[in-house]
């Protein structure tokens, strides 16, 4: 697994986690220990984002900060090769 | 709204081609039991749900649906990648390729293009989470029938965690159906539509 593949790993699992309670939450709104848990996990969340984007390209549309338009760059998800 | 992230929901690393496997698991692309389906009926049943956790639910799975058919796509594709004449010809793969070539279309695995016949959208909220239940049960059991097809690693792994979402999601319209029954009258779930008859749901209510 390449040093790309592991930290988008890493965040699909976070993001993961957060989409599962988000749908826990859905029919629990009041569920403070989820709440907090759902926090826990978007904080930790955040700065892999952030270290990804900036090594590898943005993961969605945001301000691009540059000459061209990164999002166009490969790979795409259902991309192999990288 | 929607925004799109470039990322899929769970990795899709598929080394080795295997068209004849394709072929079946495209089903839950544009198949009756497909994600296509599972993503449009939840996304169309929650305009007429009359409780905001019902809106919430469908809203919340009809989306990750469309993670699902994505990740679908890319396992069909990957299966699909560096093909000869010859593997397609014994794969079986030749009468879709003859349509398709190896892009990526919604069928089902024997050939019947999506038909929006496989979903329903009722506007009455008892019936469609019972119709939405019943499709994560019937998504949940093509996915074990695909299982018993595959033994690629790359490709038993992101179908299990595509199986396993059919379990939590049929838990979560569970608890959408017991909220709402908890607002009707335990003596007759049925005596008016609660999407439609707003007058007899707000007095209940």
């Amino acid at each position: 697994m390449t040093e790309r593949d592991m930290l988008l790993k890493k965040i699909g699992t976070l993001k993961f986690a957060v989409t599962d309670i988000d749908l826990f939450l859905d029919t629990h709104p009041g569920d403070t220990a989820m709440l907090k848990k759902r926090e826990e996990y978007a904080d930790q969340l955040k700065p892999l984002t952030e270290q990804f984007e900036e090594k590898y390209g943005p993961l969605t549309k945001c301000e691009n900060g540059a000459n061209t338009w990164a999002w166009v760059k490969d790979p795409w998800p259902w991309d192999t090769e990288v | 709204m929607f925004v799109y992230e470039k990322q899929l929901q769970y990795p899709v690393k598929i080394k080795n081609p295997n068209p004849a496997l394709a072929k079946l698991i495209i089903s839950q692309y544009g198949g009756p039991d497909g994600e296509l389906g599972a993503s449009i009926r939840y996304l169309s049943q929650r305009f007429s749900m009359p409780l905001p956790e019902l809106k919430a639910t469908l809203t919340d799975i009809g989306t990750e649906e469309l993670n699902h058919l994505e990740m679908i796509g890319a396992i069909v594709y990957q299966l699909t990648r560096n093909l000869s004449m010859e593997d397609i010809k014994k794969a079986g793969f030749d009468a879709y390729f003859v349509d398709h070539t190896t892009g990526v279309y919604p069928n089902s695995a024997a050939g019947v293009p999506f038909n929006a016949f496989s979903i329903a959208s009722k506007g009455d909220p008892i019936t469609d989470l019972h119709e939405s239940l019943a499709a994560e049960q019937k998504a949940r059991v093509t996915y074990d029938n695909i299982l018993r097809f595959c033994d690629d690693p790359d490709v038993i792994d992101p179908i299990r965690f595509l199986r396993a979402r059919e379990v939590v999601h049929y838990q979560r319209f569970g608890e959408n159906l017991r909220l709402l029954t908890d607002k009707l009258d335990s003596k007759n779930f049925y005596a008016f539509n609660p999407s439609f008859d707003k007058h007899c749901f707000n007095k209940k209510k």
